[in-house]
């Protein structure tokens, strides 16, 4: 579903060139539970960013479903961002002027197509689902963190995505939580059959996915140390 | 279902956040506000007063030829508006002679002549500001007058210096009350005394209005001692002999005066006079309150850039979900030109109503197209300064901007 191949991405640090990530091959295929594990400044987050499609690379290339999305627009990126992957970060990352039933709306904003689904059934069924529907008209503020980070998988969900990418999602919950939140991604996997990539610097949490990729130095290696 | 982005969601969206920040929404509007209220304002007094000019002349008669001190001319000698003032300032001082002069023009039907000063005028212990005009028994018929109570003067009432006085019906009203009530009745002017024979009906100028007309030879003494004319009227019944007339009467003056101390001219060429005079003034006037326009344009572009800053995390949330570059610019344009307008939809508001409370007073007028240029400006002015703070936005690398906190 997913493939990187020979994906570099550096920056600019003033003159001097930054690899966050190079040499970077990848297969991620259907319905896998992927767990990508590295410590901080390892470059797993910009990993995440580029398969994503929030970044260009600025080397290799980036297949989805066989088409190379590596030199399409920011439109066109942004189209396929808006139906194919749902975003989940530790920061929960909610638009706090915004109730939680408007986050949640949010990506239906930008779809350019028209839905195959009523907007406010899907919303009740989610909010439902996971148990914040009586929430939905309070600020991501007045909301504890666990109901927070369930507010920002339904938005991931809105659209019926294919994939889910998760940055650290537990890191700033308590392990109680984290693991409810946990609980949740697998079985959106499991019982859904959505692609889950997560990001994580724990080793438990990783653990938790089918498989796991170490990265470190911008690298994938074979051990993580 | 929807389709993204549409115009209504944009305007929802820009009014959500402007509820939430309302102290800084109407601060920012506000000079907008400003801007469009002194254009609109200094539009409306500025027609307002070329048109109460070109009222004036037009209700002088047809067929009108106006000879007055100093030289306006802008055909001869280059001279143009720039020796406008001279009108008002200096030039000849006609007198009794030019007047019969001219009254030998064989084509000019009639010829009168005007002394006019603005005076207290008392009656029956009551005294109002007004306006003496000293002129002949023509007047009444150039200046279109009529007669609303009573009679006017007639030629020997002038020539015998006859101690008579037609009134204005305004000046009438203002002195007795009933118009009606004013004829048989004395005024005094400075120590002088006149007998109402009649009064006029209101023409809308305010100073033919409010003016008491008396026999030109009666002024001569004390209330016009230098026994002149502010100006001197000639009418032809002929529009065909109005040139023949205005070159005769130049022939006459120029025995007595110079080229540049008096000017002959119609009421058509005075009229195109004023409205050059006054497309400059209101050019200047509005190139002016622009200045306010821009300043309130810079004030958005100032609280643009600093919510593009202060939004950049959202910004980057809605990258996230779908939203593209295009999305994001329009989401902040929108903004700039929704505060704008909401300024300039103010500020045309407040000149309106000041507009309406100066109006007694002051002829000031509102047009459709004071309007339309407001809202046409200040939604131009939003876009020129929102579109810079928006690409800002729209150019923020998504990621930077989902890690700023």
């Amino acid at each position: 579903m997913i493939k990187l191949q020979n994906v570099c991405k550096s920056y600019f640090l003033g003159d001097t060139e930054v690899k966050a990530v190079c040499d970077i091959n990848l297969e991620i295929k259907d319905k896998e539970f992927i767990g990508i594990l590295g410590s901080s400044g390892s470059g797993k987050s910009t990993l995440m960013y580029l398969i994503g499609l929030l970044e260009h690379p600025t080397s290799g290339k980036i297949f989805l479903d066989g088409n190379d999305v590596s030199k399409l627009t920011d439109s066109e990126l942004s189209k396929i961002r808006n139906k194919t992957v749902g975003f989940v970060f530790q920061s929960f990352n909610l638009i706090n002027k915004y109730t939680v039933f408007e986050n949640v709306l949010l990506p239906t904003k930008y779809a350019r197509e028209i839905l195959d689904f009523n907007v406010r059934e899907r919303v009740e069924e989610l909010l439902k689902k996971f148990g914040i529907w009586d929430r939905r008209d309070f600020f991501p503020n007045k909301i504890s963190g666990g109901q927070q980070q369930r507010v920002a998988i339904v938005r991931a969900l809105m659209m019926k995505p294919k994939i889910i990418m998760a940055d650290e999602p537990t890191g700033n919950l308590d392990s109680k939580t984290g693991d409810e939140i946990l609980n949740i991604l697998e079985s959106l996997n499991k019982d859904f059959g959505v692609t889950v990539i997560l990001v994580t610097h724990e080793k438990e949490v990783a653990a938790r996915t089918k498989r796991e990729i170490y990265i470190r130095d911008g690298k994938i290696v074979k051990k993580y140390l | 279902m929807k389709i993204q982005n549409g115009y209504l969601d944009l305007f929802k969206a820009a009014m959500a956040d402007f509820k939430r920040s309302k102290i800084r929404t109407f601060l920012t509007s506000l000079g907008i506000m400003i801007g469009v209220l002194s254009v609109v304002l200094l539009i409306a007094l500025g027609l307002g007063l070329k048109n109460y000019l070109a009222q004036q002349f037009e209700s002088l008669g047809a067929n009108l030829i106006i000879i007055f001190p100093g030289n306006i001319s802008s055909s001869e000698e280059g001279g143009g508006l720039g020796n406008f003032g001279a009108g008002f300032a200096g030039g000849a001082n006609f007198d009794e002679k030019d007047y019969t002069n001219l009254t030998r023009i064989q084509e000019a039907d009639y010829v009168v002549p005007l002394f006019m000063k603005s005076s207290v005028i008392e009656s029956e212990g009551e005294r109002k500001l007004g306006y003496l005009m000293g002129s002949s028994e023509d007047s009444f018929k150039i200046l279109n007058l009529e007669i609303l109570e009573g009679e006017f003067f007639t030629k020997g009432d002038v020539l015998g210096r006859a101690k008579k006085a037609v009134l204005g019906e305004s000046l009438a009203t203002n002195l007795y009350e009933a118009p009606q009530d004013a004829v048989g009745k004395t005024i005094r002017v400075s120590d002088q005394r006149f007998k109402v024979m009649g009064v006029y009906k209101k023409k809308g100028d305010r100073e033919q209005d409010n003016a008491a007309v008396v026999p030109y030879r009666t002024t001569f003494g004390t209330l016009n001692p230098d026994e002149t004319f502010f100006t001197i009227y000639l009418g032809t019944r002929d529009e065909g002999d109005i040139e023949v007339v205005k070159e005769k009467a130049k022939e006459i003056l120029l025995k007595r005066y110079e080229t540049d101390d008096f000017t002959v001219t119609e009421q058509s060429e005075l009229l195109s006079t004023i409205n050059q005079i006054f497309n400059i003034v209101n050019g200047v006037l509005i190139a002016i309150g622009s200045i306010s326009l821009l300043v309130g344009g810079i004030g958005i572009m100032n609280i643009m850039y600093a919510t593009v800053t202060e939004r950049t995390k959202e910004v980057g949330i809605r990258r996230a979900v779908g939203a593209t570059e295009r999305d994001i610019l329009s989401q902040f344009l929108a903004e700039a030109v929704l505060l704008s307008v909401f300024g300039g939809l103010l500020g045309l508001i407040l000149a309106s109503f000041i507009v309406l409370g100066v109006r007694q007073f002051f002829p000031a007028s509102i047009n459709l197209l004071a309007v339309l240029i407001s809202l046409f400006v200040s939604s131009g002015i939003g876009i020129f300064f929102g579109v810079f703070p928006a690409r800002r936005a729209a150019k923020l690398p998504p990621i930077e901007a989902i890690r700023y906190e």
